[in-house]
């Protein structure tokens, strides 16, 4: 086999899902190729993953008194001493990504090229020009489109991971009890982002609008947003100086286009303080 | 941000674990027994059995700490694995796959997605969720029959009727989104 068709063959191995042959395969070809044993690494902590797709759930207090106690009675039977092992950073492996940016690197130093060869040509030329921009453009525009939802979870998460970080809960009003949402938002920055929960579907002439109502101020309009078909939705958020100190944050129902000021029930609402 | 003020990374955790303190076992639990416990319990529908396995992981995770070698993966990876592996070895030997297969088919689909309002204990999960509700149902259903069935590639292909080499290419485009979301942040949980 070659070493292509052991790589098709990881992610299978990777989720244990790999039939006993394949399995002892692999295993062979993994002792002596380094690239597929680092291919390995990655694949099985992205597969890791997948745990989150189960809902956290508490178990009884007593299993940790149960696994405390069980460990008492037996000393480790590892070596005292904790090997360390100074971790080395693996590649940020990103080729798609670098990938696309090269690709439209290209494009555009085509396109400048062109620009300028047709540009001494002649003037009729120039119709072609703008066609192909166009046409550029809107490749452009798909290629942001489609990095788009991506990109918004890796923001989240760097969000997540700003140790600067700060956290509201958003608790569900009368109108909507079962609602709720996390508005995290870095005063560093100012960014932010909302994740809700629970929402009603809006009328199609309706959207969702977040609320920032600084204390002492009248509200300021956020972002206008709808729930996907399970009441979710996430969505980036700037937070205005204004509301940095202390601020209430609140969600209404208001007409598609938003309004300036809050005109609909509220469903969602960051507790007053 | 973290829900315990707790600073340790992971990987230190495990080291001093593996050091023999008592108190780090503890506080790995108190760090990860509720993904730990919902996988479990994901994987094996009863609380009682989910908790004796989960013990048993976190046995296992005192007796071979010095096992983990954060130069071939995450801990979290390292940890998650055990809880898998264990609680599919149970599934396996309780001889009662076919008919919790059977259950689990039958019961309503509690997948991503639904607006379970636990979903938000932990923003992280929250997002991974969220990247894979939006994967095709195809993929999502491929990877969680492997993931908390233990299926093979073969068992998957003949309980969805889809030829062997679909499910591979399902498996394969389901794990890309997600190392995606991975590449720029290694350390999420």
């Amino acid at each position: 086999m070659e070493h292509q068709e052991y790589q098709e063959l990881l992610v299978l191995y990777s989720l244990d899902a790999l039939d006993a042959a394949g399995t002892r395969d692999l295993e062979e070809h993994l002792n002596t190729c380094a690239e597929c044993r680092d291919e390995l690494i990655e694949l099985r902590d992205t597969g890791a993953l997948l745990a989150h797709a189960a809902t956290p759930v508490e178990p009884r207090p007593e299993v940790r008194d149960r696994i405390l106690a069980s460990i008492q009675r037996e000393p480790p039977a590892t070596s005292p001493a904790a090997k360390v092992i100074e971790m080395k950073p693996r590649a940020q492996r990103n080729i798609w990504t670098i990938g696309l940016r090269v690709a439209a690197t290209i494009a555009f130093v085509a396109m400048l090229v062109g620009i300028i060869v047709l540009w001494r040509r002649d003037t009729r030329m120039r119709q072609e020009l703008a066609q192909l921009s166009r046409q550029f453009n809107t490749q452009q525009h798909e290629l942001v489109r489609d990095r788009d939802v991506l990109g918004r979870q890796r923001d989240a998460l760097a969000l997540l991971n700003s140790p600067s970080a700060k956290k509201m809960e958003l608790a569900g009003t009368q109108t909507a009890q079962s609602a709720r949402g996390t508005f995290i938002y870095d005063p560093k920055t100012g960014r932010a982002i909302l994740m809700a929960e629970g929402l009603p579907a809006t009328p199609t002439d309706q959207a969702y609008e977040l609320w920032f109502i600084p204390k002492g101020h009248s509200p300021m309009a956020g972002r206008i947003f709808t729930v996907d078909a399970s009441g979710h939705a996430m969505l980036p958020e700037h937070m205005p100086p204004e509301a940095m100190e202390s601020a209430v944050i609140a969600i209404t129902l208001e007409p598609k286009k938003g309004s300036a000021v809050p005109t609909g029930a509220t469903y969602l609402s960051s507790p007053s303080s | 941000m973290q829900a315990e003020p707790s600073q340790i990374s992971d990987n230190d955790l495990l080291h001093a674990v593996a050091g023999g303190d008592e108190l780090a076992l503890a506080a790995c639990y108190d760090r990860y027994r509720l993904i730990l416990f919902g996988l479990i319990l994901r994987i094996l529908h009863d609380r009682e059995e989910a908790e004796d396995v989960l013990q048993e992981v976190f046995l296992q995770v005192w007796r071979r700490a010095a096992d983990f070698d954060e130069a071939r993966g995450r801990a979290f990876t390292w940890l998650v694995t055990i809880a898998r592996s264990r609680a599919l070895d149970r599934l396996r030997s309780a001889g009662s796959r076919t008919r919790l297969a059977e259950e689990v088919a039958k019961a309503p689909q509690e997948e991503v997605g639904d607006a379970a309002l636990d979903a938000l204990k932990s923003e992280t999960g929250a997002i991974v969720r969220q990247a894979l509700a939006e994967l095709p149902d195809e993929q999502q259903k491929t990877l969680f029959l492997a993931y908390f069935e233990g299926l093979t590639q073969t068992e998957i292909a003949a309980r969805l009727g889809d030829p062997l080499g679909t499910v591979k290419t399902r498996m394969r485009s389901g794990l890309s989104k997600l190392r995606e979301l991975l590449g720029q942040s290694r350390d999420l949980v």
